[in-house]
């Protein structure tokens, strides 16, 4: 069986990335310098690698909020704005007038971090919860902020975060992908690619937010011909016999090529992944108590709890990099309404989500992000919305070797500017890398002549986090 | 498409979505380069007072030319290395007393003349120099605060009126120097240092009192009000002007700056650089003399057969007849042999057999099929603009057209390039050739580019080095954008070439189409073809399309209506919301007005649809090396020419035009040391799968070195010899003893050379996505021979960000899949599968993975099922027995007769396989019976309910989409007979030999 494995990621790394690799030595050292013994392991591109580092997470999650989040009704409580609703505030957009949280703000757990009362669940882990309160970013626009997140540029197509971590590490299932993103929120692909790296590294796609051909939901299969549309497992298990006899007929008149073994490889994983992920997604098999508990069935929450338990799913196989997306977070108005909606959607699944990686004790070692592109401002648009403000916004982390109950940076008193424990986005990339157990400075790769970096030419990690 | 868009269901967070923020604005802009009159003045009164000899001053801050570098720095715009009154904008006065020689632009001679003259001038009346005042010791990050975030917004929004230049000082208030703001001017002191409220110009520029607001047109940004009233906050810091001059020049961006150089640059020594491989002119040696010479056949196979020999290593035996056949077919025109292609070859008994074969696939219409998608790749060609805001370029097609047709005619190589960059200059003998010609400079308007950017400067830069990266990675095999901001790290090629090359396409204009409205802020015109050329309208509009815009049309006008309504009531909340609301709204009328203007009413393209991306002459200029790339730190001028290390010395600069005729006429030469060698490496990689050269976009030193130099320097003065004629070399290649080789394995050889280096096989290749998919057509026989006119994305206009408007456009047709539309960032389903290229990158190289999501794509995917189908039916149609067909289905898909072996297992598959379809439909029909009667658990009931509920929901999205929906799922099949035969055929296509070239 790992023979097999074996063989199938050695051919999955195709002619033009060896010869990248190969090209640029520097590649060639990165793979080997990722703690491989055998200068073969330069081929096995996903089987796991060990850390440069000792890892504190072994798997991430990453929850992302696209449309920006607004952190002073959330997570960065302002108890000064929360005061001076209504009064104008000097040096921002005409007339702007402060506008305090319409939530209430309580301290929650033994730590006491003060969290709104729009994650009345999530408030149950707060001792969990690590908030980066001085979080900033460059450019207060969706799609560029967003793709600053995922790939830490935003003028140049890079590779993912997800693509990364599996060049760095491998996964620890080859039986399925070893980055998956569910939903991914009217982003490109670029938001989930491999770039330069070898195309293993890219995510796999499950669902889209309700625009795609394949969507998120029990009738449409979510991965891309994961099902046949009209042939049984049997049937297609003999198609499959005949596909096989002929390939190894085919490769004995060939003499053994490995290309050839590689075709008949890629076909049993496929067969496998037909057979696994679709049970892996399937909640149809769930309890129903545990469905309830991530608010699956109830029409707020029935979409990402739904993400979230199959986030848990994919986790417990093995998957290396989870991302689930949420949207509906860009309140320019209708706040109160709208803002709640968001928070209500996925408030409880993240808390079933957190409890059930508690439960099974493997909190310590999966890295839950949440966090969106950017925030908003203390100042109100119209009167029941708020601008995009990429100067200050929290994100938040969770397990992974992160403190729990912790709260590191801050905005100024009215939340616009991060002035403490400030953290880039290549920052934020630098910590997360680093609790993988990856070093953001040696983690490169060679590409057009040139070593790039997930952390491009900055970047530091925020160690007052670590636990 | 926007249009579509906007009408969809999230219209309003769309447009959240693409709206601009002043923020963003202030943010993307680079440091405002703006003029301060104050410098200005200080660097006439430098120039005046100079002493005549100081040039040995190691601060040199007196010498004019130091000074005038630095005026240039913040105030040459276009970077063209003088300054005009449009840059100089402000304080005419000073600028007629700068402008020494009267030619309209300050320049170095200006600079120089003040100097020499300075007795002279110093009897013109000195301008006034600010005073400290009572300034308190501002600290460098203050002044570097005040320079960067303070001046440039006094001088463009303030100094018009309030400056001592201005021609009418208003309110006798002078803002240019710090005592200005304290004396203020008719109502009082405009500034009280350290008290933001009590300075009546910040309430000005808050526009708090609507009697007094400054600036009167527009209001400042946010930001810029932050910036100055943290000014006033530290004490309204202004450095003394002598300071000021020091500190422009100490913070010079000239690349002749020491210590920059240092930093920045390497030492390159552009004559040693010469001596590297590919910059040397190719040599043609005399092809070897194998000791085995008997096998060769021509010049390629003594080169291959010498250096096997020296490695070690024998060929194998030749290919038998039907496997070279399928090679050539596949390699030339990307689609399998025919039985009677097969049976012509293997009939024919001439000496000339397998040229008649090269020769007849030569000739057709599917060798340019094939060998344009080839150039597409390395043309980074895509209809749409890629990267954040996705703008469909509709008219992109007509460069795909020209690439084909090229190749079709067999263009000489070196002309074929030479029109991609300068067609429109070269001359013509007709409308329809001008035309064409126009047609094949869209090579440097299709690139990838960022239409959000707000900053035209910025973004034309970045054009241009997407359009330099693309001609070196193309055309030359060198990484030369590479040298934007810092000298080349492995290459000859120094900050200077880079800004040399970049003056050619900044002097040219580029016209790529598109509108302004919601995320695309840079729109430009297209190139409007002569109508009396022989050219095809366009595509038709499809009657889905139509609908959809005739929905989007209604939407509009709904959205409109009750935009206006809101508007009546009056709601001044929502005034500034409504504003934004009309404009989108008109932004889309207009691009649904000008995409309908080129149709007529039954969606027939019009004549006015003779549009194509392209370029043109501009306005010649020379421009600055910038400094790191960024625009706020312009050094040298560079004259327009070609990189140094592969020209003559005394090739002489660019004196008339953008230089692009130059460029081409240089690149399009049998003296160019790369091009020739490129395009062979190329041609030579599409036929033995990797190149002599293995990195085909890189011949530079952070490439590979050719595993066969003199075959490469062979292979490229052949191809020049030949008149660059790539259909005589691929005939030449495709012809060698070494192009006839089994790819089977031996184990002498490959345990001497396992990466096959030296070819003593053929390398098996896979087929690419386009090929794959055309085979599959083809064996279905479903394809047509016809190619489409224009692309489906010829019919739409705007921000390509709605998945149904995608689904729409990448509709499944029965055609080429060159011909099928090629947005940025979408790939149509059934090529997504096999290492699609990315439309963003120059791709020379395909990558060639095999991964289980190929598997899951040939086992389950729906078109591919549908072509399983026809393909069983066009089996099932075959006169005979039932091996009769099974023979046919393997001739078909691959080339060649079934082994006995073979016979028996498909024949013992269709039995059991029709057996057990059989089966499934009596089970199913008495399970159905048995459904009814049984009850059924109560998880099975829930289950069955969620699924009806979500099949529901699912033909309602149908039906909201108007009847566009995807690819419908295939039909399902209940004559277990073609049951099985349909399985049996997509076997055909799942099996490792269909997709590999033997």
């Amino acid at each position: 069986m790992n023979d097999a494995i074996d063989r199938l990621n050695r051919i999955a790394l195709s002619r033009r990335d060896a010869l990248r690799a190969l090209s640029c030595g520097f590649g060639m050292l990165a793979l080997r310098g990722l703690g491989s013994a055998s200068p073969l392991a330069a081929e096995n591109l996903l089987a796991a690698k060990a850390p440069m580092l000792p890892a504190r997470a072994k798997r991430v999650i990453f929850l992302c909020m696209t449309g920006a989040p607004s952190h002073v009704d959330t997570f960065d409580y302002k108890p000064v704005l929360n005061q001076s609703t209504g009064k104008t505030l000097s040096g921002y957009r005409k007339g702007a007038k402060l506008l305090g949280s319409p939530w209430q703000f309580r301290q929650h757990g033994k730590s006491g971090l003060w969290l709104s009362e729009l994650f009345p669940q999530l408030a149950a882990h707060a001792d969990d919860l690590c908030l980066l309160r001085g979080m900033h970013t460059d450019l207060p626009a969706h799609p560029q902020a967003q793709t600053m997140l995922h790939t830490g540029s935003i003028q140049f197509v890079r590779p993912s975060m997800g693509a990364w971590t599996l060049y760095g590490l491998g996964t620890e299932n080859t039986n399925l992908p070893g980055f998956v993103t569910m939903n991914p929120q009217g982003g490109r692909a670029q938001l989930y690619g491999s770039a330069f790296l070898p195309a293993t590294y890219q995510g796999l796609k499950i669902g889209t937010d309700g625009q795609g051909r394949r969507r998120f939901g029990q009738e449409q299969p979510p991965v891309e011909d994961i099902k046949n549309p009209r042939q049984s497992a049997k049937l297609q298990r003999k198609q499959l016999d005949l596909v096989q006899r002929l390939n190894e007929e085919y490769s004995k008149r060939e003499k053994n090529d490995d290309g050839i073994e590689a075709v008949i490889e890629s076909y049993e994983l496929a067969y496998r992944m037909q057979s696994e992920l679709p049970d892996l997604m399937d909640l149809a098999a769930v309890k129903p108590s545990t469905l309830e508990a991530y608010g699956i069935g109830k029409p707020e929450t029935d979409k990402f709890g739904r993400q979230c338990l199959t986030a848990l799913h994919l986790a417990k196989a093995g998957v290396r990099f989870i991302e689930v997306g949420a949207g509906g977070w860009d309140t320019h108005r209708n706040m109160r309404e709208d803002l709640a909606k968001a928070c209500t959607a996925v408030d409880q699944p993240i808390a079933a989500l957190l409890a059930d990686l508690k439960r099974s004790s493997m909190l310590d070692e999966t890295l839950v992000l949440w966090g969106g592109e950017f925030g908003r401002t203390p100042y109100a648009q119209g009167d029941d919305g708020r601008d995009h403000n990429n100067r200050g916004f929290t994100t938040w982390m969770a397990g992974g070797g992160v403190k729990g109950g912790f709260s590191y940076g801050a905005t100024d008193e009215l939340g616009i500017e991060a002035v403490e424990g400030r953290l880039s986005i290549h920052d934020w990339h630098a910590t997360i890398l680093h609790l993988m157990g990856l070093d953001h400075e040696r983690l490169t790769f060679n590409y057009a002549g040139r070593d790039f970096r997930l952390t491009d030419v900055s970047g530091e990690v925020a160690r007052e986090i670590l636990a | 498409m926007d249009l579509a868009r906007n009408l969809g269901e999230s219209a309003r967070f769309q447009g959240e979505f693409a709206r601009p923020l002043a923020d963003e604005e202030t943010a993307m802009k680079p440091l405002s380069s703006a003029l301060c009159v104050a410098l200005a003045a200080g660097i006439l009164g430098l120039a005046l007072t100079a002493p005549a000899a100081s040039p040995a001053s190691p601060v040199q801050e007196r010498d004019p030319g130091r000074a005038f570098e630095a005026l240039k720095r913040r105030l040459d715009k276009n970077l063209d290395g003088k300054i005009s009154k449009e840059e100089f904008n402000r304080g005419q006065r000073a600028f007629k007393r700068l402008d020494a020689d009267g030619d309209g632009f300050l320049t170095q001679a200006d600079a120089d003349a003040l100097a020499g003259k300075g007795k002279v001038a110093s009897d013109q009346p000195r301008p006034e120099l600010p005073s400290e005042g009572t300034a308190p010791q501002a600290t460098a990050e203050q002044i570097e605060f005040f320079e960067t975030n303070v001046r440039p917004v006094l001088v463009e929004k303030c100094f018009k009126c309030h400056s001592t230049d201005s021609k009418r000082i208003k309110a006798g208030l002078t803002l240019n120097t710090r005592e200005g703001f304290l004396t203020g001017g008719e109502s009082g002191p405009a500034m009280v240092p350290g008290d933001v409220e009590a300075s009546s110009f910040i309430e000005a520029i808050r526009y708090q009192n609507p009697d007094f607001e400054m600036p009167p047109k527009e209001r400042l940004s946010d930001q810029q009000i932050a910036d100055l009233e943290s000014w006033v906050r530290m004490g309204a810091p202004w450095p003394s002007e002598p300071d000021m001059g020091s500190m422009e020049m100490s913070a010079a961006g000239s690349t002749d700056d020491a210590p920059h150089k240092e930093s920045l640059n390497r030492h390159i020594d552009i004559d040693a650089g010469r001596q590297f491989w590919s910059f040397q002119p190719p040599v043609r040696s005399e092809p070897p003399n194998p000791e085995h010479e008997g096998w060769a056949r021509s010049a390629i196979d003594r080169f291959l057969l010498a250096n096997m020999e020296t490695t070690g290593v024998a060929p194998v035996d030749d290919a038998d007849d039907r496997t070279w056949l399928r090679r050539v077919t596949f390699d030339l025109t990307g689609l399998p042999p025919t039985p009677e292609d097969i049976a012509a070859f293997l009939d024919d008994s001439s000496k000339e057999r397998d040229a008649h074969v090269v020769d007849r696939l030569l000739a057709s219409n599917a060798y340019a099929e094939r060998w344009g998608r080839h150039w597409l790749d390395v043309a980074r060609y895509a209809e749409s603009s890629g990267k954040e805001q996705n703008v469909v370029y509709p008219h992109a097609w007509r460069y795909r057209d020209w690439v084909l047709a090229a190749f079709r005619a067999d263009m000489p190589y070196d002309r074929f390039l030479k029109l991609q960059l300068a067609g429109d200059l070269v001359p013509v003998s007709d409308e329809t050739e001008h035309a064409w010609n126009q047609i094949a400079t869209g090579y440097l308007a299709i690139g990838s580019k960022g239409h959000a950017n707000r900053d035209r400067t910025r973004f034309q830069l970045d054009m241009v080095d997407e359009q330099i990266d693309a001609m070196s990675q193309g055309m030359l095999g060198l990484t030369v954008s590479c040298a934007r901001c810092h000298d080349h790290k492995f290459d000859p090629i120094p900050t200077k070439d880079y800004y040399a090359l970049a003056g050619i396409f900044l002097s040219t204009d580029t016209h790529f189409g598109t509108l302004r409205g919601p995320g695309n802020n840079q729109p430009s015109d297209l190139l409007a073809l002569p109508q009396a050329a022989d050219l095809p309208n366009g595509p038709d509009m499809g009657p889905e399309v139509r609908r959809l815009l005739e929905r989007g049309r209604e939407r509009l006008d709904k959205a409109s209506q009750e935009t206006m309504e809101m508007e009546a009531k009056g709601d001044k909340a929502d005034a500034a919301q409504t504003a934004f609301q009309k404009r989108t709204q008109a932004d889309q009328e207009r691009l649904l007005a000008d995409l309908l203007a080129r149709f007529d009413d039954r969606g027939r393209a019009l004549p006015k649809n003779r549009l194509a991306m392209g370029v043109s002459e501009g306005e010649p200029r020379d421009i600055a090396v910038l400094e790191r790339g960024e625009l706020d730190r312009p050094g040298e001028v560079v004259p327009r020419n070609m990189p140094q290390v592969l020209r003559s010395p005394d090739a002489p600069p660019i004196r008339a035009g953008s230089g692009r005729l130059e460029l081409a006429t240089w690149i399009a030469s049998a003296d160019n040391p790369l091009t020739a060698r490129v395009w062979a490496n190329r041609v030579w990689l599409h036929l033995f799968g990797s190149g002599i050269v293995p990195t085909p976009d890189n011949f530079g030193a952070a490439g590979l070195p050719p595993t066969h130099p003199e075959l490469l320097d062979w292979l490229a003065t052949e191809l020049v010899a030949q008149g660059w004629s790539t259909k005589a070399l691929i005939r030449e290649i495709t012809l060698s003893h070494a192009y006839r080789l089994s790819s089977r394995s031996d184990r002498a050889a490959e345990a001497i050379d396992p990466d096959v280096r030296t070819l003593w096989r053929m390398p098996k290749r896979r087929l690419e996505s386009e090929a794959l998919r055309d085979a599959m057509l083809a064996v279905a026989g479903t394809l047509s021979d016809a190619a489409p006119v224009g692309s489906a994305a010829g019919t739409f206009e705007g921000v390509l960000r709605n998945e149904q408007v995608a689904q729409i456009m990448l509709r499944e047709q029965p055609v080429r899949s060159v011909y099928l539309p090629a947005p940025r960032g979408f790939v149509m389903d059934t090529l997504a599968a096999f290492d699609a290229p990315d439309s963003e990158f120059v791709t020379g190289d395909r990558d060639e993975t095999t991964v289980a999501t190929q598997a899951l794509f040939l086992m389950n995917d729906s078109e591919v099922l549908r072509l399983a189908d026809a393909f069983a039916g066009r089996l099932l149609d075959i006169p005979g027995s039932d091996d009769d067909k099974i023979r046919a289905g393997f001739e078909l898909a691959l080339g060649r007769q079934p082994t006995n072996g073979e016979r028996h297992a498909v024949s013992a598959f269709l039995r059991d396989y029709q057996r057990e379809v059989e089966r499934t439909i009596e089970q199913d029909a008495s399970q159905g019976k048995a459904k009814d009667a049984a009850p059924s658990s109560d998880r099975q009931r829930q289950r069955d309910q969620a699924r009806a509920r979500a099949r529901e929901k699912a033909r309602e999205l149908a039906r909201q989409r108007n009847g566009a929906p995807g690819n419908a799922a295939p039909e399902p099949l209940r004559d277990p007979r073609r049951a099985a035969w349909s399985a049996f055929a997509q076997s055909l296509f799942q099996g490792a030999e269909f997709r590999v070239i033997g």
